[in-house]
């Protein structure tokens, strides 16, 4: 059974405090989740309900809709690589091949050992940095194929 | 020139170094004033907002209700989700401190007790930053509770910040007000409109980040001063962010107004390998594309693009060179309407996914000029008929592009298709007729 | 009251109502999917855009109020091209699936398409594909490729049943409805969904694949779940019930009912149990009779016993006309003890629409005067003095007292005459000496008066063997009319079976001529002008959605 740690229930608790609703301290409360759990189960989403008591379908209606919440687990680097049309004029497809080659996945799968996984994603705010990928919460700007290697190779 | 939304100070994001350059004067000074004197200079010094309609920041202030019995909120739009836009992190990271300035009067001229600044989930960096200065600014007193005593006057107000999450939409204000509020970024009809009903029903304001930005300056400069910067009915800085094949890419502020070519050629030190411009997206990638072989005399501000067939959005200009595929370009800027559609409303849920679907045909060498008229149609069906504006965000381009570059779409069709062709019928009528007759 | 001009029509509006409402009382339709009247506005369907003068774009006529002045056009070439641009949108990915698909025949988005649509599309990809055959609930089934996104289900879960089960799950074109995972829509309304789903991704369990809507007759009744009594229309073909929906009346039931009584209050009227035919006890076995010699072989029983030996019981679930010629029967006979069980299920309500009382009737059957009269025994005491011996002869209409519990089933066997009207077979028939076969609510002319006074009509839907369908008026679908005995479906069962009213009627007139009525309009005459609560009324007046009887306090009170 999931259950928020005690430090996390005091995050809640702040986060709630932002709002005149506890439905409003959702999203924050599902990126707690997710950092505590890596990904939301139907668990994580039932807990955050009771937490917050709300209903369950609310939970799930937000979880579904925003990108960045994850329903499966994702690999211990989440490796995504930005293809929208400013990093594309700069060449991001040819870094999204070179990573999904060298990481051997696909888009939104993990790789065996659950080191990496892999997103293409929409454009991340970076296009006068292009190309970009981010890791995890970390970006990485001005890319080169020989950067790329250098980053992924850093990962450990 | 002097920047008013990125001073060239450094360490400005430090709170003592922008209370050593003014820092939170123009507060002190708006609170000298009525909160209706405040919206009267916002309004007479012709600040429009940064976040894509380039609607007066005063007038829109000015229609939240006077006496009303609910709490008012600010919404401040950092959600920057805009392929083409990178603009509001370099306020995050380099001063935030007039960002909050810029709130608390802003509050103070709306009567709202409460700011929620919504900044995009990607920016993880950029969210802890500006948490930090938020942070600092409720320690030294210049937010919350204790801003009475700092500023010996009995306003207050909250700043929190809101989290997005991935969602491209939520940067449309009533998907952003809901994803506060806890709900799917779904678009509210309109009317009734935010300063009627917005956060939880109460009357709510919201501006772009970098709007909010400008207003310590007006304030401390005055608006006649701000009122004569750049284009005299968009007057003022912008923050262009320019990307793509450019030399130079990054964001530059300057005054509104300025020649797209200057931009382009000058600022951004022109096109890598002296190539040629195909392409220019001025605004993001939502606004009507121009030709590179027309951009003589295009100047950047609202009034200047809308006459070249365009409009100024969010001031994130795209430049493509002569080897750029044009339409590998829309099938990617598609693709993304498509993939940011809510879903909420017909038009764009169905729409953008069969434009996207069309382009691919015509990428995979089935598609016919026909197709191309189609595809025109399509977008002008969305287009003006969804509950926000993402419709016409995923119309223009397609439609847009074609038609100014209608020569090299031409090239990657063909004069008849070959492929069979599934799902022909809807109804009863006409279906006699042979399916290869509907080609013709 | 104000005045705006729809399609060069002056249309009187409220202020405060949209477009769509306004024209709506006006007669001119706007086509509308996820506006519902009983719902809150979504305006995301975008079907029902209309071209406003003076307005820079066009709006939806569901969210935009109507005001003073304002000019409206719901046939100009922009709102056309806008509502075929939508029809177009909402059919690429929906399937053409229509031959099999249950909402046929009474789909929005067919009868949209035939007046709204190009006749061909121009959408010539792959469609999108989604879930089907969800089980979403214990009596749905969902479609995701048939949804269009209206969330009218969504809203009505959360606004009217007070159950937010359902939402929206991914965005896009990938999004589709659905329950929290693990979890089903379950709550006492669902099939509402069912019927306000403007397309056929909601389906129920119970209807799927039994009849395309057109093969069926709908006629007007009352559902007699409980003693709330919603609107309903009861559909039939081959003479069988095969659905209850719900009929709206915002003096009843709004526009719902509830699933227990969309699915629970029919299917004995199709049953195999059915009484058909007159029944006499002879050897100690039931065996079919003339309905004449069980009228007299009654007649001359009841004869046999002095009146303070006799008691007469009632029903809830039969009409006032049934109970009143009870009472007057009762009467003519001098006997007091007469009453009528009541079936409360403590605790079973809500703030909706359900009711503790089960039966649509408590508060009729007590007006025509069903209960004790002077010094007579109530119902429980009735038994009671069965079972001492005091009481020796007992008539029942449509009850079956010996279900109740097996003390009453033991002291029903202690009656030397047992008579019943029943409409099936049960425990109370099995131990009755005459079983006269009633008419279920299904079968006839009547009236109920639900909880708060409120007297509403039921009609016949289904043909007994003394009924002509077509000579008594009822309601006909396209079969029935143009169907011939040569056919498949014209050969539905028919029971031998009447009203209690005419049943008692006939035996009264054998027994003492003391009544004579051959229809329920008759008695309802009498009950009209017999009856305080009643003066004045007639079937005409009760008409199709009721009429409120004049109720003193004090009965109101109890």
């Amino acid at each position: 059974m999931f259950k928020f740690t005690e430090e996390n229930i005091k995050r809640i608790e702040k986060a709630r405090s932002k709002y005149p609703t506890a439905l409003a301290a959702v999203m924050d409360t599902v990126y707690i989740a997710q950092e505590q759990n890596g990904f939301i189960s139907n668990e994580v989403m039932e807990e955050i309900a009771n937490i917050l008591s709300i209903d369950k379908v609310n939970v799930l209606s937000v979880v579904t809709f925003y990108t960045m919440y994850h329903t499966k687990p994702m690999g211990k680097f989440h490796v995504q690589v930005c293809t929208n049309v400013s990093c594309m004029l700069r060449g991001a497809y040819e870094i999204w091949d070179q990573v999904r080659e060298k990481l051997g996945i696909e888009n939104m799968h993990v790789s065996q050992d659950g080191k990496f996984s892999l997103e293409e994603v929409e454009c991340m705010g970076a296009c006068g940095y292009a190309p970009m990928i981010a890791v995890n919460e970390d970006y990485f700007e001005n890319l080169s194929k020989e950067k790329v290697e250098e980053i992924l190779n850093s990962l450990n | 020139m002097e920047r008013i939304v990125l001073p060239d100070i450094p360490n400005l994001n430090q709170i003592d170094v922008y209370l050593t350059n003014g820092g939170f004067e123009s507060f002190k000074k708006a609170l000298s004033q009525s909160p209706d004197d405040i919206i009267d200079q916002v309004k007479k010094s012709g600040l429009r907002g940064r976040g894509g309609a380039a609607f007066s920041a005063g007038l829109k202030w000015s229609f939240m209700p006077k006496t009303t019995d609910k709490p008012k909120y600010l919404c401040i739009n950092g959600d920057e989700s805009e392929p083409g836009s990178f603009k509001d992190r370099q306020v995050f990271e380099d001063n935030p401190f007039q960002l909050i300035e810029g709130a608390i009067i802003t509050c103070y001229a709306i009567g709202a007790k409460v700011a929620y600044l919504y900044i995009r989930g990607e920016y993880h960096k950029w969210i802890k930053l500006m948490q930090k200065a938020i942070e600092v600014a409720y320690d030294r007193g210049f937010l919350g509770e204790s801003m009475k005593k700092t500023f010996g006057n009995d306003f207050s107000c909250d700043l929190y910040i809101h989290k997005g999450a991935g969602a491209y939409i939520c940067g449309e204000e009533s998907s952003l007000m809901n994803s506060i509020e806890g709900y799917r970024g779904y678009p509210r009809v309109k009317p009734p409109f935010p300063a009627q009903k917005g956060l939880w029903g109460c009357p709510t304001t919201i501006n772009n980040v970098e709007t909010i930005t400008n207003v310590p300056k007006i304030i401390s400069n005055g608006w006649e001063w701000y009122s004569k910067i750049g284009a005299q009915k968009h007057p003022g800085t912008l923050l262009y962010g320019i990307s793509g094949h450019v030399n130079k890419p990054g964001v530059y502020e300057l005054p509104t107004g300025i020649l797209l070519t200057d931009l382009i050629f000058n600022t951004a030190s022109g096109i890598p390998n002296n190539k040629k411009v195909k392409c220019v997206i001025p605004g993001g990638s939502s606004m009507p594309p121009l030709r590179g072989d027309q951009l003589e005399g295009i100047r950047m501000d609202a009034e200047s693009l809308k006459e070249a067939g365009s409009a100024i959005g969010i001031g994130g200009v795209m430049v493509m060179d002569e080897d750029t595929n044009l339409l590998k370009v829309l099938i990617r800027i598609t693709h993304f309407y498509h993939h940011e559609s809510c879903g909420q409303c017909t038009p764009c849920r169905e729409g953008t996914g069969w434009m996207e679907k069309t382009l691919h045909r015509i990428l995979e060498g089935n598609g016919t000029s026909k197709d191309l008229d189609l595809l025109i149609s399509v977008a002008e069906n969305i287009e003006g008929n969804t509950v926000c504006a993402l419709g016409d965000a995923a119309a223009w381009p397609v439609k847009f592009m074609i038609q100014r570059f209608r020569d090299e779409f031409e090239q990657y069709v063909k004069n008849e298709v070959t492929i069979p062709v599934p799902n022909k019928v809807h109804s009863m009528r006409n279906t006699s007729a042979p399916l290869a007759n509907l080609h013709k | 009251m104000p005045i705006f001009i729809v399609d060069g029509h002056q249309v009187e509006f409220k202020p405060g109502q949209t477009i769509i409402e306004a024209s709506r009382n006006a007669g001119i339709s706007i086509p509308h999917f996820c506006w519902h009247p009983k719902l809150s506005i979504s305006g995301n369907c975008r079907i029902c855009l209309v071209e406003v003068e003076k307005m820079p774009k066009l709006v939806i006529a569901c969210s935009t109020y109507a005001s003073e002045g304002m000019v409206v056009h719901t046939k100009s070439e922009k709102t056309i091209d806008a509502r075929n641009a939508v029809m177009e949108f909402i059919l690429i990915n929906h399937p053409l699936d229509c031959p099999i698909c249950d909402e046929a025949g009474e789909c929005k988005l067919q009868e949209y398409a035939y007046s709204h649509g190009k006749g061909e599309s121009r959408f010539e990809e792959i469609k999108n594909r989604k879930e089907k055959r969800v089980q979403l609930g214990p009596h749905i089934k969902f479609d995701g490729e048939r949804c269009i996104s209206c969330s009218r289900c969504i809203r009505f879960s959360d606004e009217i049943a007070h159950a937010n089960q359902l939402t929206f799950r991914n965005r896009g074109d990938k999004v589709t409805v659905t329950t929290f995972p693990g979890e089903l829509f379950d709550n006492p309304y669902t099939l509402n969904t069912v019927d306000i789903c403007p397309v056929g991704a909601l389906t129920n369990n119970d209807f799927r694949f039994k009849s395309r809507v057109w093969e069926m007759s709908s006629t007007d009744s009352i559902c007699i779940g409980c003693s709330r009594g919603c609107n309903t229309e009861m559909w039939v073909r081959n003479n069988e019930i095969l659905r209850l929906t719900p009929r709206k009346n915002d003096e009843v039931n709004s526009a719902w009912m509830c699933d227990n009584g969309r699915l629970n209050t029919f299917k004995f009227v199709n049953a195999e149990n059915r009484i058909d035919g007159t029944y006499l006890r002879f050897n100690g076995f039931l065996k079919k009779a003339e309905l004449s010699s069980a009228i007299n072989f009654t007649a001359k029983k009841i004869k046999e016993f002095k009146s303070n030996e006799i008691a007469f019981i009632g029903s809830a679930y039969a009409t006032c006309e049934d109970n009143f010629v009870l009472a007057k029967f009762a009467k003519s006979l001098g006997v007091q003890n007469i009453d009528f069980p009541k079936h409360i299920a403590l605790g079973d309500c809500d703030d909706i629409l359900i009711m503790e009382d089960k039966t649509p009737n408590s508060f009729g059957a007590e007006l025509v005067g069903v209960k004790p009269i002077n010094n007579g025994n109530s119902f429980e005491s009735i038994i009671t003095n069965i079972e001492s011996g005091k009481i020796k002869a007992l008539y029942i209409i449509d009850e079956d007292i010996a279900s109740i519990s097996d003390k009453y089933e033991k002291n029903l066997t202690k009656l030397d005459l047992l008579v019943v009207h029943s409409s099936n077979e049960n425990k109370t028939t099995a131990l009755a000496d005459v079983v006269f076969p009633s008419s279920t609510y299904a079968e006839k002319n009547g009236t109920f008066v639900n909880f708060n006074g409120r007297i509403q009509r039921i009609k016949p839907a289904v043909t007994t063997e003394e009924m002509d369908r077509a000579l008594d008026g009822m309601n006909m679908s396209r079969w029935d009319k143009f169907g011939t005995k040569f056919d498949r479906w014209m050969q539905g069962r028919r029971v031998d079976a009447k009203s209690s009213w005419n049943i008692l009627s006939m035996l009264s007139l054998h027994l003492n001529g003391k009544m004579k009525y051959d229809m329920a309009e008759e008695v309802f005459a009498d009950i009209a002008s017999s009856i305080e609560e009643f003066k004045g009324l007639d079937y005409d007046m009760v008409g199709s959605k009721g009429i409120n009887l004049k109720i003193k306090e004090s009965i109101k009170v109890k």
